[in-house]
């Protein structure tokens, strides 16, 4: 292979490929004979442990595996995501404790509740920009180490303002969800996305769940030691303080921002360009999709932070049900996230196999919709086995719903794809304080007739789904636009760059992303793909 | 400390405490203390009351006055508080009651102001781990410039 030049000063083309593309600079020869230990060079991929395509993201999922630097991400990423959402809500199977000891009201527990979901849309968009920039070791671990603190100064609360105080301060670590799924998003490959995101936050969101078993635990086994219940609760924030710092440790010796290596290294070496944060946030800021996703996540997952912060008290006040019951029944609508977003994920590719990007923006629409529907009877069920019911349905559409939209969300933007990640997931915040807003934090409905009218208000502002379109993959009731340069990914894609940026090759990323992203066409991609034989027909006939 | 004391009416009907069987006698929370607090609740029916959650004592019933100093313990919230004895038969039923308030649960009510559940060491655990959460982030941080550097320099 000859020597290649690309390191040279402005030399077109020098190294600026992609996010990942290494070029030789070395003639190597391959040594004959099987027992050569020599390296098979013009190989970059054999490195990896799993196969991949031409970023260098993997082509399939392996849960059970920790091979560097796929799945290794993976299970960092989703690992610490679990974490800080164990953070977020381990105060709210503690509050009868909390509102003895602070002497709380119901609108101070009601506020403290808006407070702690309303940290993260801040959080979530800077996530977005520090990933684009930083990369999402950096992202993740300084939410997790920044955030600990706040976790442990709940040792220092009095009163309901500093209760509420603590409460804002340590949801801003939910930022996390933003870095994991931008980490998965550049570790694998956009045939798989959906399923991939779909299982990280899935399992991720299950923290809301395991939460509400696993702090009273902690607490009844603090009091057996002897502590008193108001200070066992205080010592008891100590567990998730614990593992957010432990898990930080862990992400930022163990994990890898790119297949190829970290971004710093990457940038310094040439391989990845710096890109300017104004330009990123413009791009993400002016593309419409990024909007009507925003409402969309306040309305699948806004819903599902909403319902993990009111359905215990829900279950106890209308079925009077017992705290250590109506905590099992809280725990399950969390915990359905185990397979309930993966499987929107895994719905998404595979409407995308079949119908391309309009088969995952109907199944998104059809999952949200349900769900909300359900939400609807979950609040006029006046027997405990039809709530119940109504409530494990609801949750499985609410959180598929959740899977889908990252199953859309990587496709919006290439040169973006942290921010509209950000502006996403703060949008699922957002939602959840406008509800918590609405319908729970004042005596004008009662819990019941909230959730009802939750639902409805989720059904409404789902239908916004029908106007994303993508001239290359049209949308729900549009077909893709028949022009030939807009019809291209390419031009989409490349799209986000000026012609001036374009000429010193920094789109190439974007380029490659696009040629991979062919599989959004559906079934038609698989034609599409097969080049036309130059002569005539092929020789084995 | 509070002091408790409780007797059998004088105006009550003769031999009207053949029932009791036991005395249970609790704290209940003041209207004050239940405004905007759902959870403390006054319902009629008295399975569903949670008015008076905190137990003080429970004793066989003497037909002499009884009194008792009760030392509040640690685990009473702040709140304002008057004090309810319950008579109950053989099966736990409350057949009657007597509380130290007046019926709109207006006069003789004390206040009590529960413990912080603060704790100087657990203060200080706090902030050890958390200069730690920021020192080991910022000690990972120079170190991977540092190695960016001498990889740079390379």
């Amino acid at each position: 292979m000859a020597p290649n030049h690309s390191n040279e000063n402005g030399s077109i083309g020098s190294s600026l490929h992609g996010v990942t593309a290494r070029e030789q600079i070395f003639s190597f020869s391959v040594e004959d004979g099987p027992s050569s230990q020599a390296i098979r060079s013009d190989d970059p991929t054999a490195k990896f442990a799993l196969p991949v395509d031409s970023e260098h993201r993997a082509k399939v999922f392996k849960p059970l595996s920790f091979a560097k630097p796929h799945m290794r991400a993976f299970h960092l990423g989703w690992i610490s995501f679990f974490t800080c959402f164990i953070s977020t809500f381990a105060a709210a199977p503690l509050v009868p404790v909390i509102r003895d000891n602070l002497d709380l009201t119901k609108t101070d527990i009601g506020n403290a509740g808006v407070a702690s979901v309303s940290g993260a849309i801040f959080s979530r968009l800077a996530m977005g920009a520090v990933c684009d920039l930083l990369g999402a070791r950096y992202g993740t671990a300084f939410s997790l180490m920044l955030s600990a603190p706040a976790v442990f100064s709940m040792s220092f609360v009095a009163d309901a303002g500093s209760y509420l105080a603590v409460r804002f301060m340590i949801g801003f670590c939910l930022a996390t969800f933003v870095s994991c799924q931008y980490w998965t998003s550049v570790m694998f490959t956009g045939k798989i996305i959906g399923l991939v995101n779909g299982c990280a936050g899935g399992w991720g969101d299950m923290g809301g769940g395991v939460t509400q078993l696993l702090m009273p635990m902690v607490f009844h086994v603090i009091k057996l030691t002897g502590a008193t219940p108001f200070t066992a609760w205080r010592f008891a924030f100590f567990i998730p303080g614990f593992l957010q710092i432990i898990m930080g440790i862990l992400v930022l010796t163990l994990g890898q921002d790119l297949p190829d290596g970290n971004l710093s290294t990457l940038q310094k070496s040439g391989q990845v360009s710096k890109d300017k944060f104004s330009k990123v946030f413009w791009f993400a800021v002016k593309n419409y999709r990024t909007w009507i996703l925003f409402v969309l996540y306040g309305f699948s997952m806004g819903v599902e932070l909403t319902i993990n912060n009111v359905i215990s008290g829900y279950f106890y006040d209308r079925f009077n049900l017992t705290l250590h019951t109506a905590g099992i029944v809280a725990a399950s609508f969390g915990m359905a996230n185990f397979f309930a977003r993966p499987f929107g994920g895994y719905a998404s590719d595979v409407a995308a196999r079949l119908f391309g990007m309009r088969g995952r923006l109907w199944t998104l629409w059809i999952l949200q919709t349900v769900g909300a529907l359900f939400c609807i009877w979950l609040g006029r069920a006046s027997s405990l086995p039809i709530a119940i019911l109504a409530m494990m349905l609801f949750s499985v559409g609410t959180q598929a719903a959740c899977g889908a939209l990252f199953g859309v969300a990587p496709f919006v933007s290439r040169r973006s794809l942290g921010l509209i990640s950000g502006l996403t997931g703060a949008g699922g915040n957002f939602g959840s304080g406008v509800t918590q807003l609405l319908f729970f934090s004042s005596s004008r409905f009662s819990t019941a007739e909230g959730l009802s009218l939750m639902g409805v208000m989720a059904v409404v502002c789902t239908i916004p789904v029908a106007f994303i379109h993508f001239p290359q993959w049209g949308s729900m009731f549009l077909r893709p636009s028949q022009h030939e340069e807009r019809s291209k990914e390419e031009h989409y894609y490349g799209g986000e760059w000026t012609e001036e940026e374009k000429s010193l090759g920094l789109h190439e990323g974007s380029i490659k992303f696009a040629e991979n992203s062919r599989s959004e066409r559906g079934r038609k991609a698989v034609l599409a793909d097969i080049p036309t034989p130059e002569t005539g027909s092929p020789a084995h006939v | 400390m509070v002091r408790i004391t409780w007797m059998l009416k004088s105006s009550g009907k003769v031999d009207g405490d053949t029932a009791f069987k036991t005395v249970e006698v609790k704290l209940c929370y003041a209207p004050i203390s239940q405004v905007d607090r759902p959870w403390r609740k006054t319902h009629n029916e008295l399975s569903r009351d949670r008015s008076c959650p905190h137990k003080i004592v429970s004793k066989p019933y003497d037909k002499i006055p009884q009194s008792l100093n009760w030392t509040i313990d640690r685990e009473t919230p702040t709140g304002t508080y008057f004090v309810r004895a319950y008579g109950t038969d053989v099966n736990g039923q409350e057949v009657a009651y007597g509380q130290s308030s007046d019926a709109e649960k207006t006069t003789n009510l004390f206040s009590v102001e529960g413990i912080s559940g603060r704790h100087t060491s657990l203060d200080i655990a706090s902030i050890c781990f958390s200069v730690f959460s920021f020192g080991s982030l910022l000690v990972f941080l120079v170190k991977e410039k540092r190695k960016a550097k001498l990889q740079q320099l390379k």
